[in-house]
């Protein structure tokens, strides 16, 4: 578990504070500037300009016009009610197909295990770009292209979360499951009431990065949708932002409602965040 | 990370207690648990992974027919010129980028790396852009480098320049600029996991080098950062194979152009195998180039980290 406490640092001089908060306004400053800017053009009303620095960074007047058409004069609303149905979906595939695969990986004998996990060790480094034209044509033969279904399908299970939920399950001590059996609880009734309240916290792990990694998926729908009333929110974005009508208020304002429930989860629950990427990445 | 091997001794074996967790279930047990997850990766991840390696060998089109045509994909995909532009590009992008990632996140993931009261806030705000969908991202940072956007509307006002930079409509600065973004989106993943492991450095070190005492600058160089050698590698390879992939920011920001001057592999991948009849054979080939530089990325990672643990 990786807690991003700091290390125990006993006095911080002056000279130190004012040089270490110096370096991070401007760090800030480049990481939030496009993002204010942004939120500054979704706020402007139809007469400002969106260019004049310095002047023009702050709205003048500002109108939440831009996010009411990003609603009636775009289908942003259908983009969003798309990826909920697919974050959804994939949120949950991914829990439960990780949850029982990374059980059995970690407590459950089967022939052919350890030739599974060799499988799964090296398809995780397998890029899905790699696999990306034969899983349309597998797709295409379910037919299955142009559907939500179509989309969450083959990224239905993230490897990681696997490795994660194997990790947690093995490090239940044994005789928490040896007293249950003993008790005469049957494999499935250990697993459900003994083994998984047991891993809840990397239940959560593998359900907020399931939601993230659901709504920052690009070239797969792009590649397997054709109906742009199928969209999800990243691909209707940038369908819109290419014609000629779109108004860059408008995207802009929608540009920002997309980026704020992976924000909403971010701020919320950002320890599970921290510990699934960085300790993911750590021990992958 | 240290193991103790430890052999038998001829005549006095060890008794291995039973493992009681490893006892035999009913057959239909493992299945109920593997027997999901093996329909979906059978049909959509070992499948069209083995039918990448047979269609690369035909001239399959993306609607079906097409008969084995042995190496000739290869041999065309030799004399690509658009191939191989696509391909030094793709590694021009990474020479800039994993450099400019590493350092910025090691200087980030130090200057981050305080008890300072608000510096968690830094942090949050900081680490932000990971969680951001880049298809979005991309989408902002095309109004950015318009001939009016934020980037030109800066530097003009700060006198840098007096006329709009070109940022996507000149043939070198457009892959600067999606160079930027994706710099700009991967630092805050790879500041969280150098600071993850700063985190984990000695304190003990540490402090016999300020009783020596060593300037903060030699006490960073020659103490904190050696002892996170392995993680900066491992954030550099990660950085590399995630730019040897890149797709999202040329399609969405310049879309190849202007001319063809910012087409990665997996874009020119995706012009060649994807809209209805295009070639999925030929695709396919590309997509084993792709995956066999991917692979000696990991095998470096491997083989680096493997070293780190010795």
């Amino acid at each position: 578990m990786i807690g991003l406490d700091t290390a125990a640092r006993p006095k911080v001089t002056t000279g130190e504070a004012v040089l270490r908060w110096a370096l991070m306004l401007l760090a800030l400053s480049v990481v939030l500037g496009p993002l204010l800017w942004e939120l500054g053009t979704a706020l402007k009303g139809p007469d400002e300009s969106t260019a004049g620095f310095p002047g023009n960074l702050v709205p003048s007047e500002p109108t939440l016009d831009n996010f009411v058409a990003a609603f009636t004069q775009i289908p942003l609303g259908g983009y969003l009610l798309n990826s909920t149905v697919i974050a959804a979906m994939g949120v949950t595939t991914n829990l439960v197909l990780a949850t029982l695969t990374g059980y059995a990986l970690a407590r459950i004998p089967f022939r052919g295990r350890a030739v599974y996990m060799a499988a799964l060790l090296a398809t995780a480094a397998l890029p899905f770009e790699v696999i990306l034209v034969s899983t349309l044509l597998v797709t295409r033969g379910l037919g299955l292209q142009d559907t939500l279904l179509g989309v969450v399908l083959p990224q239905a299970v993230a490897i990681t979360s696997i490795f994660v939920m194997r990790q947690a399950f093995r490090a239940i001590p044994d005789e928490l499951e040896e007293a249950a059996t003993v008790d005469g609880a049957g494999p499935f009734r250990v697993f459900l009431r003994i083994m998984l309240p047991n891993v809840k916290g990397s239940l959560a792990v593998i359900t907020v990065l399931g939601f993230l990694d659901s709504w920052d998926h690009f070239i797969w729908p792009l590649v397997v949708l054709s109906s742009p009333e199928n969209y999800p929110v990243n691909v209707g974005i940038q369908y819109l932002s290419g014609t000629f009508s779109a108004d860059q208020r408008v995207i802009s304002a929608a540009a920002i409602v997309v980026i704020l429930p992976p924000l909403l989860v971010y701020t919320v629950m950002q320890r599970h965040v921290f510990s699934g990427l960085a300790g993911g990445a750590l021990k992958g | 990370m240290t193991t103790v091997l430890r052999r038998p001794t001829l005549g006095a074996p060890i008794r291995k207690a039973p493992a009681p967790a490893m006892r035999r279930h009913r057959w239909y047990v493992p299945l109920v648990f593997v027997g999901p997850v093996l329909v979906v990766q059978v049909i959509f991840l070992f499948t069209p992974l083995a039918n990448t390696f047979v269609l690369a060998f035909t001239n399959v089109s993306t609607i079906g027919g097409g008969r084995f045509v042995g190496l000739a994909n290869f041999t065309a995909l030799a004399q690509d010129a658009a191939f191989w532009a696509a391909f030094g590009r793709t590694f021009v992008y990474m020479a800039c980028t994993v450099p400019v990632i590493v350092a910025l996140a090691t200087g980030l993931a130090l200057l981050v790396n305080t008890k300072l009261r608000g510096s968690s806030a830094v942090r949050t705000l900081l680490f932000s852009p990971m969680v951001m969908p880049l298809a979005t991202v991309a989408v902002m940072f095309q109004f950015v480098f318009r001939s009016d956007g934020l980037a030109n509307q800066l530097l003009i006002g700060l006198n840098v320049i007096a006329q709009p930079l070109p940022f996507l409509t000149s043939s070198t600065l457009a892959l600067v600029s999606l160079m930027i973004v994706t710099i700009w989106k991967g630092c805050a993943l790879s500041t969280l996991i150098t600071l993850a492991a700063l985190q984990n450095v000695s304190e003990e070190l540490h402090e016999a080098a300020v009783l020596d005492g060593a300037r903060w600058l030699r006490r960073t160089w020659s103490v904190t950062l050696p002892q996170i050698r392995g993680t900066t590698v491992l954030v550099a390879v990660l950085v590399a194979i995630g730019v040897l992939r890149v797709f999202t920011e040329p399609f969405v920001i310049t879309g190849g152009g202007p001319g063809g001057a910012t087409e990665t592999i997996v874009l020119y991948l995706f012009t060649k195998g994807i809209s209805p009849g295009t070639q999925a054979g030929y695709a396919s080939a590309i997509s084993l180039v792709l995956f066999a530089f991917v692979l000696v990325a990991a095998a470096i990672t491997w083989a680096l980290t493997r070293r780190g643990r010795a």
